[in-house]
């Protein structure tokens, strides 16, 4: 057991960090207004292989494992959420690919992928259903060597961006989901306006329109009829990018406590001397530090999983740890912050419309506490 | 008797190498040589000053050859029996002085801002981790380079008793040759002798860089800037750059606009008798280096400034 | 022909605290200094164009040999280091000394690059010392670095002129901060990094010996103290008065 990062995890780190604030930090805010990441960003961290990083380099990928994703990640998303969620959601879809594709597949939708040329998306929630995939509305009827799908699509992160979109619709034959990889702006493929969130702008999220998209049989992912694996598989291994973001989330909202607990005042002393703010700041300095280790911990389970069931279970338990911690944080920094805190012209108000929404995205949190207890009980 | 050779290719930095040379013959006894290189002019405005001068001429030897350079000083350092050498630490002086130590087998501080003699030694103040400190230090061989940072000494005063000799050394052949030599764009003015300066930074518009210069001018004093807006803006040009990389000024006030106070900064201005610091940020580090802290947003300060100043 | 960058690890500036004026370096990380970072990129780009072999050196302590990582990752060949931890906190005549033996190791050493200045103690010193030891001609402060066959065409930029030098190979060059924009490593950049070759060498390897005495000896070194007013301005009325009365206006 070492908690220690190596020298390649700690430059992967600083890497992230310095790119972050040299290149996003200046339109942190722009991003924000705009909803809208700029190309040159999404460019830069391409470049900087966060397309792939955890992806094999068979396949286009830095093979740099799942922490040092995490430690990446969390430097992007505590400068801004939006480019670290397009690349959660990213990962989301290219590790279902790259766990359950064939190898036909692979090559053709892997290395784009690992470059940013393509972005991926993964799409499973529908109007009518959420956490429940036997709602599952969207239909797939085989014509010859293809197959011809239907369906609307909801909440889906990153289609607006090229690319290749695993999607889960019912089939014909079996009557149960089957995951299928559908290539974004196809014949059939369009999309809504982007939704306006609360939070995480620049996380562009579309629903999605399927009419009468034609696809070749052997785009098909995983087998027939099986689609849950794929689903519950490609959901946990999301996790640990939508920790990541809550990580950098929180990491933000203590870097903005302290410095704010030191610059203002009071009766001509800074509140950092007052204890009601230091007690505050301690509680904010651990929840960081819990939600990091379980974050980087989740990360490192899954370079190896022990076996889908486990690791499903890990990443229920730390989604909920380190998304409820950061709504948490977020909270004591606004405390910290007072009225000033909810000036659009601090950052932590852009914290906090961040914070609130990780418990709810990708498994809501009473369904990941679900999962916890099927695994203790079963 | 052993003595002190004083270099710098510039007049005025070799009157203020004079002054610290003046104060170390004074704790130490020894006496004081001025070395010039191909410039009769400089040799006889030292003469002036009442230095002991030597120069060289020889037009084969080329100032952009560090090494050419430093070999004539080893050898005058030779022929006149001097222990200490002090150079300037602009650019020229600088890479010199490690050169020349190196020859000499001396230590060697560079960009030094003040100095003392103490028991015959001579005690040198510079800046050190990037300008958060400042380390005193002595060098403890027998021959010693000390480098002074420009403007860090007056330049010395008329005295009589100067007397010319010329020197004559030997030189190799150079390996470089000097194709061009153009003068900086921009305007000579030398931000290190106003007495007033005007320090814009990535605060400002540029569009406001007009009332801030016409400030500078009202009161007489000259614009200087933070190291971005000269090299990323290029707004001015770098020889308006106020701090480590830039010049160390000590101007009697300096109106601070638009700049956050990082050290790198600090270190070229915090010598200044008085500073007022404008910025709209309330925790921006300047304004707690200021005597007078403004909080406020330069788009409507600035108008209002220059009209109070009578434009 | 090899290209050979220098660069000093130095503490983590950002994160050096100032606890009553005494510098706490105890606890901070190590990083290359960030000019000779800038000596990297130049080296680098050099490199791309001419095809040649970029060699990152560097002396101090047993750290060093993670800390070069990130040089490696931002685009160095290959490293030989000098690796003793009793070269901490060593003086600029011993660096040298150390740097240029390691560079007399390399064959057909073409450039030499070094920062304008290190990042903790900008003394300057080291590339002008080694220039010496290993009888090469120097420039410095230099802002554009052209090689032409066995000659570099060399922009020295200094207070008020800029020089366009031709110079002989091998030279050593120290470059400005401001010379270009060191790029960031890729995350496989970084993993290879480590597996790039590295040549350790100790003080034996070299045949220096560390002397007794110190040539500089160092007294103090202390934040400065700061007794400024910090009296508020509230308007641009009460500025003038306050110009006024320091007899800046109307004098
Ligand atoms: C920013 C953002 C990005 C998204 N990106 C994607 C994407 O890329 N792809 C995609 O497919 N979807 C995406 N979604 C959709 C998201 O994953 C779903 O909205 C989420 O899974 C929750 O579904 P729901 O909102 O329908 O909630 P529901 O499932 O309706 O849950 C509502 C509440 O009901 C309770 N509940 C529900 N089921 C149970 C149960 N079985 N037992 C006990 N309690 C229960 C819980 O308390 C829960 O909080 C995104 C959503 C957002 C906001
Ligand atoms: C080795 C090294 C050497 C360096 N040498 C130097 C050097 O010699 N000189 C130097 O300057 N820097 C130097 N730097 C860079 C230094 O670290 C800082 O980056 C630089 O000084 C910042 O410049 P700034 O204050 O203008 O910009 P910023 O730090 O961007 O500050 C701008 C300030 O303007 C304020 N502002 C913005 N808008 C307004 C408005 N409308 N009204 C009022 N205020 C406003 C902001 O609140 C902020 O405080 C060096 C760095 C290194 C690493």
């Amino acid at each position: 057991m070492e908690f220690t990062l190596t020298k390649e995890q700690a430059l992967i780190q600083k890497m992230a960090r310095d790119y972050a604030e040299q290149n996003i930090a200046p339109i942190a805010e722009q991003i924000e207004k705009e909803n809208q990441v700029p190309d040159e960003i999404l460019k830069g961290l391409a470049e900087l292989d966060l397309f792939g990083m955890a992806m094999p380099e068979a396949y286009g990928g830095a093979d740099a494992g799942y922490e040092s994703y995490v430690l990446a990640m969390e430097q992007i998303a505590r400068v801004s959420s939006g480019p670290a969620v397009a690349i959660s959601a990213h990962s989301l879809g290219l590790s279902a690919i790259s766990s359950f594709g064939t190898e036909e597949q692979k090559q053709k939708y892997m290395p784009k992928s690992c470059r940013g040329e393509y972005i991926t998306s993964f799409a499973f929630t529908e109007p009518g259903t959420g956490s429940d995939p036997k709602q599952i509305t969207s239909t797939a009827v085989r014509e010859g060597d293809h197959y011809i799908i239907n369906g609307t699509k909801r909440f889906i992160t990153n289609a607006n961006y090229p690319g290749p979109i695993v999607t889960f619709v019912k089939d014909s034959e079996s009557g149960r989901p089957t995951a299928f990889i559908i290539d974004k702006f196809c014949e059939g493929y369009s999309i809504s306006e982007p939704w306006e969130k609360v939070g995480w702008h620049g996380g562009v999220l579309c629903d999605v329109y399927l009419q009468n998209v034609k696809i070749p049989v052997e785009n098909v992912l995983g087998e027939l009829g099986n689609g849950y694996p794929v689903l519950q598989y490609g959901i946990a291994f999301g996790k640990i990018g939508m920790n990541s973001v809550a990580l950098g989330t929180t990491l933000a909202a203590f870097e903005e406590s302290v410095k704010y607990a030191k610059e203002k005042t009071h009766r001509g002393e800074p509140i950092a001397k007052f204890q009601a703010i230091q007690l505050k700041i301690a509680d904010i300095a651990m929840k960081y530090e819990v939600s990091r280790w379980m974050a980087y911990r989740l990360g490192s389970l899954a370079n190896k999983p022990k076996s889908p069931g486990d690791f499903a279970k890990e990443a229920a338990l730390s989604k909920v740890v380190i998304a409820e911690n950061a709504v948490a944080a977020a909270r004591i920094a606004m405390d910290i912050h007072g009225s000033y805190g909810l000036m659009a012209d601090y950052k932590v108000a852009r914290i906090y419309r961040d914070a609130i929404m990780g418990p709810q995205v990708e498994g809501v949190i009473d369904m990941q506490k679900l999962i916890v207890a099927g695994a203790i009980l079963a | 008797m052993a003595g002190i050779l004083i270099y710098s290719e510039k007049s005025k930095l070799a009157l203020e190498l004079l002054t610290a040379a003046r104060l170390i013959a004074k704790g130490t006894g020894l006496n004081i040589k001025i070395l010039c290189i191909n410039s009769d002019k400089q040799a006889e405005e030292m003469v002036a000053q009442g230095a002991e001068t030597y120069h060289i001429k020889e037009q084969n030897l080329n100032l952009a050859d560090t090494a050419a350079v430093a070999s004539a000083l080893q050898q005058a350092a030779g022929k006149l029996d001097a222990s200490i050498v002090i150079l300037s630490s602009n650019r020229r002086g600088k890479e010199l002085s490690g050169r020349l130590a190196q020859k000499l087998d001396a230590g060697c501080l560079s960009d030094v801002t003040s100095l003392q003699v103490k028991d015959g030694k001579v005690q040198c103040a510079r800046n050190a981790l990037g300008g958060a400190t400042i380390a005193t230090q002595q060098i403890e061989t027998d021959m010693q380079v000390i480098a002074l940072a420009p403007r860090s000494f007056e330049p010395a005063g008329l005295q009589d008793s100067g007397s010319l000799k010329e020197m004559a050394i030997e030189i190799e052949s150079s390996l470089i040759k000097v194709l061009e030599s153009r003068s900086k764009a921009g305007d000579a003015a030398d931000i290190e002798a106003a007495d007033i300066l005007v320090v814009v930074g990535q605060g400002m518009e540029q569009g406001d860089m007009v009332l801030a210069e016409s400030i500078a001018r009202a009161l007489g004093g000259e614009i200087a800037c933070s190291k971005p807006v000269a090299t990323d803006k290029k707004w001015l040009p770098e020889d308006r750059i106020v701090g480590l990389s830039g010049k160390k000024c000590k101007p009697q006030l300096a109106i601070i606009l638009g700049i956050s106070g990082q050290v790198q900064f600090n270190v070229g201005i915090r010598d200044a008798n008085t500073i007022i610091a404008i910025n709209n940020d309330e925790n921006a580090y300047i304004l707690q280096m200021a005597d007078y802290a403004m909080v406020a947003d330069l788009k409507e300060v600035l108008p209002e400034l220059n009209k109070a100043l009578g434009y | 022909m090899n290209i050979v960058v220098a660069m000093k690890q130095v503490p983590d500036l950002q994160q050096v605290r100032i606890k009553n004026r005494e510098p706490v370096i105890e606890g901070v990380p190590f990083t290359l200094g960030i000019i000779d970072k800038n000596a990297l990129e130049a080296g680098v780009q050099l490199k791309e164009a001419a095809g040649s072999n970029l060699i990152v050196v560097s002396a101090g302590n047993e750290e060093v040999e993670e800390t070069i990582k990130e040089a490696l990752a931002a685009g160095a060949d290959e490293a030989y280091l000098v690796l003793d931890d009793k070269l901490d906190g060593m003086e600029s005549s011993l660096t040298a000394s150390l740097l240029a033996a390691t560079i007399q190791k390399i064959d057909d050493v073409g450039l030499v690059l070094f920062g304008e200045g290190s990042g903790d103690n900008y003394s300057g010193q080291v590339g002008s010392r080694v220039a010496e030891i290993l009888g090469l001609p120097q420039v410095g402060y230099v802002s554009k670095i052209e090689l032409d066959g066995t000659v570099a065409r060399i922009t020295r930029s200094l207070e008020d002129c800029e020089e366009l030098l031709e110079v002989q190979l091998p030279v050593v060059v120290t470059v400005m901060g401001g010379i270009n924009e060191p790029r960031i490593p890729s995350v496989s950049q970084i993993l290879k990094a480590g597996r790039k070759p590295k040549e350790i060498l100790d003080l034996d390897d070299l045949d220096i010996e560390i002397a007794e005495d110190k040539k500089i000896s160092t007294l103090s070194n202390l934040a400065p103290e700061t007794d400024r007013k910090r009296v508020a301005v509230k308007s641009v009325t009460e500025l003038i008065t306050v110009l006024q009365a320091e007899g800046f206006v109307g004098r």
